[in-house]
């Protein structure tokens, strides 16, 4: 970014009344739109596509093998299905012959029953893996086992956390600013949530309990955002008390615009280094916080903005009314 | 304007107290003294690999129990009161209330009366029909015991963990009826799980009084020198360790004794300072006839154990004490000597006494929890179910680790040269503080003894990327100030004033919601939530203080006109 460029463009630079290089509101209602849209299209997919829960959430065992020469993935699932595992999943795994073997969740009828049939289980797949699979060298690398009831519990547990954080944001953001501010920021995080579930549920990446962390994250930093647009709107309230309260949001976007840009930029080079350097959990996590930040940022303009507006509009009517 | 050299002397001081905390993780100063902290960072399963299991305890089965055995004990003792009743029975569907049928309403005015003096703090009578009157332990009694009963399982599962010899394995209680059991490096799954799935054994048995200790303590240390082993040595566990020393005592021990150890209250596990006593092979007395233990206080206000048996324990208990007076009994835990109590006289009636003499109130108190505890434990009412099992293997965790760090350093890396480049000036300042920032983060998490999980190194990558935020903020604010033709230093007072509000209601409300992922997360996911908290607040102090004092001094004493940053 040229040092000339960001002087020029600066609307401190201009006139005292200047509302910024950019018209960002001029798009408000587009974006409106598409944000329903996507938002709508996530809760279609969520609601019929559902998502890949991870063994934290759906209760299972799962199975990780490394083989010293090649097997193909069918070899592993013909093993699977010999067993007598009629749901197993088989999942190849990085690059190293490595396959990720998921099993059902057993359930027996009190607790001890479900924990000796698990026990079984793991020891037929364990052993059946090193037998039938002698010749090419099979190493159980892991094994990962979440009974059905430790599985609800986390699910609850997510969904609780979830909630309660945006209630405190809510009464948060409603003391510390003002309430039309509020219901912008809690809906941006709505959205965020939701369009990144519908891109989990879309490209069938696994949900679980990391996958939990990466999400709330993102709320967290949308809401970094969000909130720091917000403070500079109720400092330009005071500066141009004769502008119109668009006005004043959109050269509240235009000055900490740079701010935007740069710490997007470098988080995700931290994100993108845990992308492309890290492995499994890591790289997970790191994919999920990439969508966060290009949602989040989004968002936090066309989202939070409009709403807070639109809140201005409601009140004032019925201040002057 | 706040004096520069106070807030240097903090700095510096701060500076000198996060690499004394740091230091340990990069240089080993082995058993140096003169260091005054050796806390690591501690790696979590998902690095070093090993063992994760979370065992249910049938806390509700206890209390249903608990709650059958008063129904038993009341009908006794109105018999002996001369209170006239029907039946005492639980009902309702959880069997965790008692409907007491009594025949008069005489009769019902005295049960009330007896609960009223002999139960005031455990039953609550919930309801008075006619001469029926339905009972129930109060919750504050019910949360307690299924404390008791979760405490009792732990000992007997960090009993049987000592067997490995695990460095730091972690046990603790997870909600009313959770145990987590975290064994890292363990690589004998099936067998840690077999052994903390064991039933627990306890027995009496009577220490002879034939060895003489100080010459038991040679055999055994001549035992260990002939055959070059020992308890810790070459991963030999106590069973394995207990086992060959006693084969190789047989013969010099009295004829059907064995030795077995007590570890002293101190110890983290057996293998320090051990402490041998030489008792009957055989078990005069099993756990299984072992009712309930509790602590109580006697006559003169001292803690006592009280234990009751069931009636046939209760013939072989009293043969036993009469035969042995004046000698040590040892309560035996899974083959640990758990306490050693000396016998006063014979003791025939239902329940038996534990006295602890001497030392100081709390001491023997603890004793005597411990004591009870163990009792307990031996005839554990609580079925243990294992619930959740993972078991990582070393190997991918030391390969995930290393990817994780490596990734951090570069994520690190190529943000600083991004400030540099964007910034110039500046942007040194913001490294320096982003470099001193993770040497914070690294103390902080240090000192607290927090495990490091892989989504906890991952919130540390974030917080790196991060944490430039707000300097991005106070820089932005400085250059629109220079902008607006402001002089360097009210720029800088300026630039700082304005980016705090909004640096607070940000990271405000991150800290928030990591706090609530904290409470509501699982092991992994609360790593995560402690390294970003952490990191907010490093972060804070580091773009708010550190940053705005370099900045005066190269301002105030440095006298640097022009800030390179526009």
């Amino acid at each position: 970014m040229g040092k000339r460029h960001q002087q020029q463009n600066n609307p401190k630079t201009g006139r005292k009344n200047d509302p910024g290089k950019f018209d960002f509101l001029k798009l408000g209602t587009p974006f409106a739109v598409l944000s329903t849209i996507v938002v709508l299209a996530s809760l279609v997919l969520i609601a019929t596509k559902g998502f890949n829960y991870g063994i934290d959430f759906a209760g299972g065992t799962e199975v990780q093998v490394q083989f010293n020469q090649a097997v193909e993935a069918g070899q592993v699932r013909s093993f699977t299905d010999e067993m007598g595992f009629n749901k197993a999943s088989v999942q190849s795994f990085g690059e190293h012959n490595e396959y990720l073997i998921r099993l059902e969740t057993i359930e027996g009828e009190t607790d001890k029953e479900t924990n000796e049939l698990l026990k079984t289980l793991i020891a037929k797949i364990t052993e059946g893996l090193t037998n039938s699979f002698a010749s090419q060298g099979a190493t159980i690398r892991r094994v990962d086992s979440v009974g059905p009831q430790v599985g609800a519990e986390l699910k609850r547990n997510g969904v609780l956390a979830a909630f309660y954080c945006l209630l405190l944001i809510l009464v948060y953001i409603g003391l510390r600013f003002d309430y039309k501010y509020a219901p912008g920021a809690v809906f941006c995080l709505f959205h965020d949530s939701i369009v990144t579930l519908g891109i989990f549920s879309l490209f069938g990446r696994e949900v679980n309990v990391q996958t939990m962390a990466a999400i709330l994250t993102i709320i967290g930093y949308s809401l970094n955002d969000t909130i720091i647009n917000f403070d500079r709107i109720r400092e330009n309230e005071g500066l141009f008390r004769d502008e119109k309260f668009p006005w004043i949001v959109n050269r509240a976007v235009n000055d900490v615009l740079s701010r935007t840009i740069l710490t997007s930029l470098t988080t995700m080079l931290a994100v993108g280094a845990m992308y492309f350097i890290g492995e499994g959990v890591i790289q997970d996590f790191a994919f999920t916080m990439g969508i966060g930040i290009i949602v989040g940022t989004y968002s936090s303009i066309y989202v939070a903005n409009p709403l807070v507006i639109f809140m201005d509009g409601i009140l004032n009517k019925k201040a002057t009314a | 304007m706040e004096s520069i050299k106070a807030r240097v002397g903090i700095f510096i001081l701060s500076i000198l107290i996060g690499l004394a905390w740091v230091m340990p993780n990069f240089i080993n100063f082995g058993d140096e003294d003169w260091w005054f902290s050796k806390k690591k960072i501690v790696y979590g399963l998902d690095i070093q690999g090993g063992l994760h299991l979370v065992m249910g305890v049938d806390t509700k089965g206890v209390i249903v129990e608990k709650t059958n055995r008063l129904a038993k004990s009341l009908q006794g003792e109105l018999a002996d009161k001369k209170v006239g009743f029907e039946s005492v029975k639980s009902q309702d569907e959880d069997k965790t209330r008692l409907d007491v049928m009594l025949k008069t309403d005489a009769d019902v005015a005295s049960l009330e009366k007896y609960i009223e003096e002999f139960y005031p703090a455990t039953l609550q009578i919930l309801e008075t029909d006619g001469t029926k009157v339905t009972l129930r332990y109060y919750d504050n009694v019910v949360r307690e015991y299924k404390k008791q009963v979760i405490d009792q399982a732990i000992e007997v599962i960090r009993n049987r963990i000592d067997e490995f010899g695990v460095a730091e394995p972690s046990i603790s209680a997870q909600g009313d009826n959770r145990i987590l059991v975290q064994l890292p490096g363990i690589k004998d799954a099936q067998r840690a799980k077999e052994l903390i799935n064991r039933t627990a054994r306890l027995d009496f048995r009577i220490v002879s009084t034939e060895v003489d200790p100080e010459k038991l303590g040679q055999m055994i240390s001549d035992a260990e020198a002939a055959g070059n082993y020992g308890l810790g040595k070459e991963n030999m566990g106590y069973s394995a360790y207990v086992k060959r020393l006693n084969e190789d005592l047989a013969g010099k021990l009295p004829e059907g004794t064995v030795v077995v150890f007590q570890k002293p209250e101190s110890a983290a596990n057996l293998e320090a300072g051990k402490i041998p006593y030489v008792v009957s092979k055989d078990t005069d007395l099993g756990g299984n006839e072992l009712e309930d233990a509790h602590v109580r206080p006697g006559e003169y206000g001292e803690p006592e154990v009280i234990f009751s048996f069931n009636p046939d324990g209760r013939r072989k208990f009293s043969e036993i004490t009469e035969k042995n007076v004046n000698k040590q009994m040892a309560i035996v835990l899974d083959e640990v000597v758990q306490s050693a109590p000396v016998i006063q006289g014979k003791i025939s009636t239902s329940t038996a006494r534990i006295t602890l003499g001497g030392r100081n109130y709390q001491e023997t108190m603890n004793e005597a929890n411990f004591i009870a505890t163990a009792l307990r434990a031996g005839a554990l009412p609580a079925a243990l179910e294992q619930l959740e099992e993972r078991t990582v293997g070393p190997t991918l965790g030391a390969d995930a680790i290393n990817a994780g760090k490596k990734a951090g350093m570069v994520g690190a890396i190529l943000v600083l040269i991004f400030m540099i480049i964007y910034y110039r000036g500046l942007g040194v300042v913001a490294n320096i503080a982003l470099c001193l920032n993770v040497m914070f983060l690294l103390a902080i998490l240090t000192s607290l003894g927090a495990t490091l999980t892989l989504p906890g190194v991952a919130g540390i990558a974030l917080t790196i990327g991060m944490a430039v935020d707000a300097n991005i903020i106070i820089f932005e604010r400085i250059k629109e100030e220079l902008r607006k033709g402001a002089g360097i230093q009210a720029a800088i007072k300026d630039g700082f004033g304005n980016a705090l509000s909004a640096i607070m209601d940000a990271n405000i409300t991150t800290i928030a919601t990591s706090v609530v992922l904290m409470y509501y997360g699982t092991g992994p996911v609360r790593g995560f939530a402690v390294s970003l908290i952490i990191g907010v607040l490093t972060s804070m102090f580091t773009a708010i203080f550190v940053c705005k004092l370099i900045m005066d001094i190269m301002v105030n004493w440095m006298k640097v006109k022009k800030i390179t940053a526009v």
